[in-house]
C-alpha cells in the first residue's frame, strides 16, 4: 500500500523528537534545495535540522516511516558523522596505502577514505552498505520494539523486489542489498555465478551479531571490497555504477557538518589562548622584560605569538569557507524553528490543497540597536489610559454563592430553613453553608501582526515635491520620503512602528486585567516558507525579552495570510481556554510569490484568508481583521463579515481601535 | 464536608518505612531543616518523589528515631483552587442543633506537633498566605479568625510546602514574600538508573524491564513542551510496571498508564506510543 509522509508527518516529527531528543523538520526529500548535494526522492537522510523522508513509501504500514526516520537518527546516535580519517588509519591495519590521488584540505574524512581505494565510488557505496547493517542491528539492541516493524518492511522491500542471480558487480552489490534487507544468505550464494559473495555473508554476519562503532563498519568495507575486486574489473568494462550519489551523499556532508563544528572548537582554543598570552605579555612589557635583545630581533615568546597567530588565521579561513561550503551543499537551514502544514483552499477547484504550505514557526530575534526605554516610557504613558477601558471588563474577584453543601460560612437563611424543615418532621435540605467563589475571565488573545515588506512605508506619506529638474513623465515612488526632505528631520514614522507601539501598549494593558495573550509576526516568501514569529506565548510573562522581542518586529517579506491564521487559530484551540480570540493587524491585502495561479491575482489569496477566517470561527475561536488600508473595505468585507474588521482611517489610531476591539470581543 | 478537612491520609501513620531512594544531599538536608524547625518548600514536577520524600522524612524523624511520638505525625493537604484558608484551620458544623468547631487539618498540626504538608500550594486560594505568613516567622502562631485563637504552634509543628514551577500558570506563582520564608530543596526526576531502580523496587518488575520504562520516561520527557510540561513522571512508570505485574501486557499498560495519562492530544498520544512501541520488547 502507498503511505504518505503528510499523514504521519506530525506525530512522525514528534516521535523524532522523543528519540533524539532533539528537533528535526520532517520534509519530503522531493523538497530538499541544496545544490551541491542531489537526494533521490525515494531516499531517506538527515540533513543539518531537517529529515527528508520520501513523499510517498510503498510499504504495508506507516510504521515503515519510523523505521525509516530511526535509522536516519542511528546514524547520528551511533557515530557514522562522527568518523575521523586519522582515528581510522590508526585502527585499520588492512586500509590500503595512500594511492596519490589528488586530495583538499576541504574533503570529507569519509572522501580520504575512498580514495584509498581503486574504485572509491563503489567503497563509499559499500561502507554505506555496512554502516546500514550496522545501525539496523544497533538499533535492533536499543530499540527491540522496531524489530517487528523492520522485518515487516524489509519482508516487503524484498518480495517487491527478490533476488537475483549474480553474475557481476553490480548484480552482486544488488544481492549485498538484499542481504542487508534480511534476504537468506544460502539462497544468495545459490544465486551466486562469481563466488564473490561467499566470504561477504559472515563479515555481515558479523556487523549484525556484535555491532561496533564506525570503524567496524569501515573495516568490513576493505575486507569486503577484498571479496569483490575480482569483479572490478569486469564491471568497468561493462557498465557505470548507478549510485554516483553516495560519493558525495548526505553522510560526508554530515561528516563535514560535525568537523566543522569540532574545528570552531578548536578556535575558540586558540583565541584564548591567544588572549591568555596578550594579557601575560602586557604584564612582562610592564616589566621591561626585552633586555637584551638586538633592534629587530623577535623574543621566542613572540614568534611563539606570531605563530599561534597565524595558525588562528588560517583556521577562521577554513572555516568561514567550510561553512559556506555546506550551507551551499545542503541548502537553507531553521535550526531554531519549528515547522508545521496547512492546507490551503484553492477556490479555482473547491478543495483543499492538502498540506501544501509549510510554516516555520521561531522567537523573533530582538534587536540589539532599539532603545528599549523609549519603548517603555511609550507604554508607561498610554497604560493607564487603555488599561482604565479594560478593566471595564474585568469581573469582580470573587462573590458569594449561597446554599451550598460546602462552603467556609454557615448560610444562616439555610440553617433557620433546614430547622424549621426538621420541626416539620420534612427532610432538611443539606446545603447549608457559603462560599466565595472565583469569578475568572477564561480568555486567550493572539495579535497576528503583518510583518509584509510594505510596512515599511511611511504612515504619512510626504507629498512628492516637484524641483526644476524633475521629470514630469517619471512619477516618483509612493511612500518614499522625498529627496528634498531636510537631512536631520528624523526618519518618518512608519506603520510597523505604529503597529508595534500598539502591541507594546496592549501588552501593558493587558498584563493588567490578567488577560493570556500572544503576540505573532507573520511573513515568509512562497507556500513552503511561512514565517510566524513569536514575541510573547500566552502562558509567558512580559519581560524584558518580550519587549526586546516586539521591538525586534521589522519589515520582512510578503503576506500569506490563510497559514498564519491557521496556525495561530491552532495555538488558540491549543490554550483550552473557554474564550479565544484572533486579531489580525495587516497594511493590505493578502499576497504572497504564489499565492494563486498568476501573481498579480489576489483573488486566491483572499479566498484562502476567508476559509481560513471562517475555519478559526468554525472552531471556536472569534476572529477580527485590522487593516491600516484605507482601501481595506474593498477587500475585507469579501474575506469577513463586517461586524468582524475594521479599516483605520488615521494609522495612529491603532492603539485606541485595539482596546475598542479587544473590549467588545471579550468583554 | 469539604474534601480538604479528611486529608490525613492512611499512610500518615508511618507504621512501616515508606520507600525512597535519595538523590543527592535531601535526607540530611531536611533533617537538618527539621532540627532547626525551618519550613521547608519542595519544587519539582509532578510525581518525581516529592510527597514520598516527605512521608520517609516524617518516618524518620517520628517512628525511625523515637525521639518523638505522635499518631498521625504527617498531615497532607493536596491544595486546589478552592481550598481557602477556613477550610485549613476549621470551621463550625451544624451538629443536630447546635453549631461546633471544628478543627482543620492545619490546626491539628500546629496543636499536636505533626509535619503539615501543603501540597501544591499555590493553586490554594490567596487568603491562605497569611497563615502561611504568621507560622513560618519566628512566631510561629496560627490565628483561628472565627473562635478568636491565637494559637501557638507545638514544638515539633513543621510546615512543609510543595510547589511546581513547571506547570503552575505565571498567574500562580509563589509570592518572593512568601517564597522566602522558607528553605527550599529542588526536586527532579531521577537520573536512568536511579529511576529503574525505584521502578523495580516500587513496582516489583525484573531489572531489565524497570530499565525499558525508565528509558521510556527519559524519551516521553523530551516531549515536554508538547502540551504536558511534567513529561512523564515516576509515579506513572511505576503504575505502569505494577500493571504488568498483575498481568496487563506490557504495551497495553503503557497505553493506560501513560499514552492516555499524559495528554489528551491525539497527536501526541500517537508520538508517545511509538515512543513506548519502539522500546519495549
Amino acid at each position: 500500500m502507498s503511505i504518505e509522509l503528510a499523514d504521519v508527518e506530525a506525530p512522525l516529527a514528534l516521535f523524532a523528537e522523543g528519540m533524539a531528543g532533539r528537533y528535526f523538520h520532517i520534509a519530503p526529500t522531493s523538497e530538499f534545495a541544496g545544490r551541491r548535494l542531489q537526494l533521490g526522492t525515494d531516499q531517506s537522510a538527515l540533513v543539518s535540522d531537517t529529515l527528508y523522508l520520501p513523499e510517498r513509501l510503498d510499504a504495508p504500514d506507516a510504521s515503515a516511516y519510523r523505521v525509516l526516520a530511526l535509522q536516519q537518527l542511528g546514524h547520528l546516535e551511533f557515530g557514522t558523522y562522527a568518523f575521523d580519517f586519522a582515528e581510522a588509519q590508526s585502527r585499520l591495519p588492512g586500509l590500503p596505502a595512500d594511492t596519490g590521488k589528488q586530495s583538499s584540505a576541504r574533503m570529507s574524512d569519509y572522501e580520504y577514505f575512498y580514495q584509498r581505494f581503486p574504485d572509491p565510488t563503489l567503497a563509499s557505496r559499500v561502507l554505506h552498505l555496512c554502516e546500514r547493517i550496522r545501525i539496523d542491528a544497533l538499533m535492533l539492541r536499543h530499540y527491540p520494539g522496531i524489530d517487528r516493524h523492520l522485518r515487516r518492511y524489509h519482508a516487503h522491500l524484498l518480495q517487491r523486489d527478490p533476488p537475483m542471480p549474480v553474475f557481476d558487480l553490480t548484480t552482486a552489490l544488488y544481492a549485498l542489498d538484499c542481504a542487508t534487507l534480511g534476504a537468506d544468505a544460502a539462497q544468495l550464494e545459490a544465486m551466486d555465478a562469481t563466488g564473490a559473495l561467499a566470504g561477504c555473508h559472515a563479515i555481515i554476519a558479523g556487523i549484525r551479531q556484535a555491532p561496533g562503532d564506525v570503524y567496524q563498519a569501515a573495516d568490513a568495507c576493505i575486507r569486503l571490497l577484498d571479496h569483490l575486486a575480482p569483479l572490478l574489473h569486469q564491471h568497468q568494462a561493462v557498465m557505470p555504477l548507478p549510485f554516483d550519489e553516495e560519493l558525495n551523499g548526505p553522510a560526508t556532508w554530515m561528516q563535514r557538518e560535525a568537523r566543522l563544528d569540532d574545528w570552531r572548537e578548536d578556535l575558540a582554543t586558540l583565541d584564548r589562548n591567544l588572549l591568555a598570552i596578550e594579557i601575560l605579555e602586557g604584564d612582562e612589557a610592564v616589566a621591561g622584560d626585552a633586555e637584551g635583545l638586538q633592534d629587530g630581533e623577535l623574543r621566542p615568546e613572540d614568534i611563539h605569538l606570531a605563530a599561534l597567530q597565524q595558525e588562528r588565521d588560517t583556521l577562521a579561513r577554513r572555516v568561514d569557507m567550510e561553512r559556506s561550503a555546506i550551507r551551499d551543499a545542503l541548502g537553507k537551514n531553521y535550526p531554531n524553528a519549528r515547522s508545521f502544514r496547512y492546507d490551503e483552499w484553492d477556490y479555482l477547484t473547491h478543495s483543499y490543497r492538502r498540506r501544501w504550505c509549510r510554516l516555520f514557526e521561531q522567537r523573533l530575534e530582538p534587536d540589539a540597536n532599539e532603545d528599549l526605554h523609549a519603548l517603555q516610557a511609550l507604554m508607561r504613558r498610554h497604560r493607564p489610559r487603555v488599561q482604565k477601558q479594560l478593566e471595564l471588563i474585568k469581573p469582580l474577584g470573587y462573590q458569594r454563592v449561597y446554599r451550598v453543601a460546602d462552603g467556609d460560612e454557615l448560610d444562616f437563611n439555610a440553617v433557620i430553613q433546614a430547622r424549621q424543615d426538621r420541626l416539620a418532621g420534612q427532610s432538611p435540605d443539606e446545603r447549608v453553608y457559603s462560599r466565595r467563589e472565583r469569578v475568572q475571565r477564561d480568555v486567550c488573545a493572539a495579535f497576528l501582526v503583518d510583518l509584509s515588506a510594505s510596512t515599511d512605508d511611511p504612515v504619512n506619506p510626504v507629498p512628492p515635491v516637484y524641483g526644476p529638474e524633475d521629470d514630469d513623465d517619471e512619477l516618483p515612488d509612493v511612500g518614499h520620503t522625498s529627496p528634498h526632505a531636510p537631512a536631520d528631520e528624523p526618519p518618518p514614522r512608519r506603520i510597523i512602528d505604529v503597529q508595534r507601539d500598539a502591541m507594546l501598549i496592549m501588552s501593558a494593558a493587558l498584563e493588567g486585567i490578567g488577560d493570556s495573550y500572544g503576540i505573532y509576526g507573520f511573513s515568509g516568501y512562497g507556500h513552503d516558507c511561512v514565517e510566524y514569529f513569536v514575541a510573547k506565548e500566552p502562558h509567558e510573562r512580559f519581560s524584558r525579552a518580550t519587549l526586546a522581542a516586539i521591538a525586534g518586529m521589522k519589515p520582512k517579506r510578503s503576506t500569506r495570510m490563510g497559514p498564519a491564521i491557521r496556525h495561530g487559530a491552532r495555538k488558540l484551540i491549543d490554550s483550552g481556554c473557554a474564550m479565544k480570540v484572533l486579531i489580525i493587524i495587516s497594511d493590505g491585502f493578502p499576497q504572497d510569490s504564489d499565492y494563486g495561479p498568476q501573481r498579480g491575482d489576489h483573488e486566491y489569496g483572499l479566498q484562502d484568508t476567508a476559509r481560513a477566517l471562517r475555519e478559526a470561527q468554525e472552531k471556536g475561536v472569534e476572529t477580527f481583521c485590522i487593516t491600516v488600508d484605507r482601501s481595506g473595505h474593498d477587500y475585507l468585507r469579501r474575506m469577513c463579515p463586517d461586524a468582524r474588521y475594521l479599516v483605520i482611517e488615521d494609522v495612529e489610531d491603532l492603539p485606541e481601535a485595539l482596546t475598542k476591539v479587544y473590549r467588545t470581543l471579550t468583554g | 464536608m469539604s474534601e480538604a478537612m479528611n486529608m490525613a491520609q492512611p499512610q500518615a501513620h508511618l507504621h512501616e518505612e515508606p520507600y525512597y531512594l535519595p538523590l543527592g544531599d535531601e535526607v540530611a538536608v531536611f533533617r537538618a531543616a527539621y532540627e532547626a524547625r525551618l519550613p521547608v518548600l519542595l519544587k519539582g514536577p509532578t510525581g518525581c518523589g516529592k510527597t514520598r520524600f516527605v512521608e520517609h522524612m516524617a518516618w524518620r524523624l517520628y517512628r525511625h528515631d523515637r525521639a518523638r511520638s505522635l499518631e498521625v505525625p504527617l498531615i497532607t493537604l493536596s491544595c486546589h483552587e478552592d481550598l481557602t484558608a477556613t477550610d485549613m484551620v476549621g470551621r463550625y458544623l451544624l451538629q443536630a442543633d447546635e453549631t461546633v468547631w471544628s478543627d482543620g487539618p492545619l490546626t491539628r498540626a500546629v496543636r499536636t506537633g505533626a509535619i503539615c504538608y501543603l501540597d501544591e500550594v499555590v493553586e490554594a486560594r490567596k487568603d491562605t498566605t497569611v497563615l502561611i505568613h504568621s507560622l513560618t516567622d519566628h512566631r510561629r502562631l496560627l490565628p483561628i479568625e472565627k473562635t478568636g485563637e491565637l494559637l501557638p504552634a507545638h514544638p515539633d509543628f513543621l510546615l512543609v510546602m510543595s510547589y511546581n514551577p513547571g506547570y503552575q500558570s505565571v498567574l500562580k506563582d509563589l509570592k518572593p514574600s512568601t517564597r522566602q520564608r522558607f528553605v527550599s530543596l529542588t526536586f527532579d526526576y531521577p537520573d536512568l538508573e536511579r529511576e529503574a531502580a525505584i521502578i523495580t523496587h516500587e513496582a516489583g518488575v525484573d531489572a531489565a524491564f524497570a530499565e525499558r520504562l525508565a528509558t521510556i520516561g527519559a524519551k516521553v520527557r523530551n516531549l515536554r513542551e508538547h502540551g504536558f510540561e511534567e513529561g512523564v513522571s515516576t509515579r506513572l512508570l511505576v503504575y505502569t510496571g505494577q500493571l504488568t505485574v498483575k498481568g496487563i501486557e506490557a504495551r497495553r499498560a503503557a497505553e493506560i498508564a501513560i499514552v492516555n495519562a499524559v495528554t489528551d492530544d491525539a497527536v501526541v498520544q500517537s508520538a508517545i506510543r511509538d515512543i513506548v512501541d519502539t522500546l519495549l520488547p
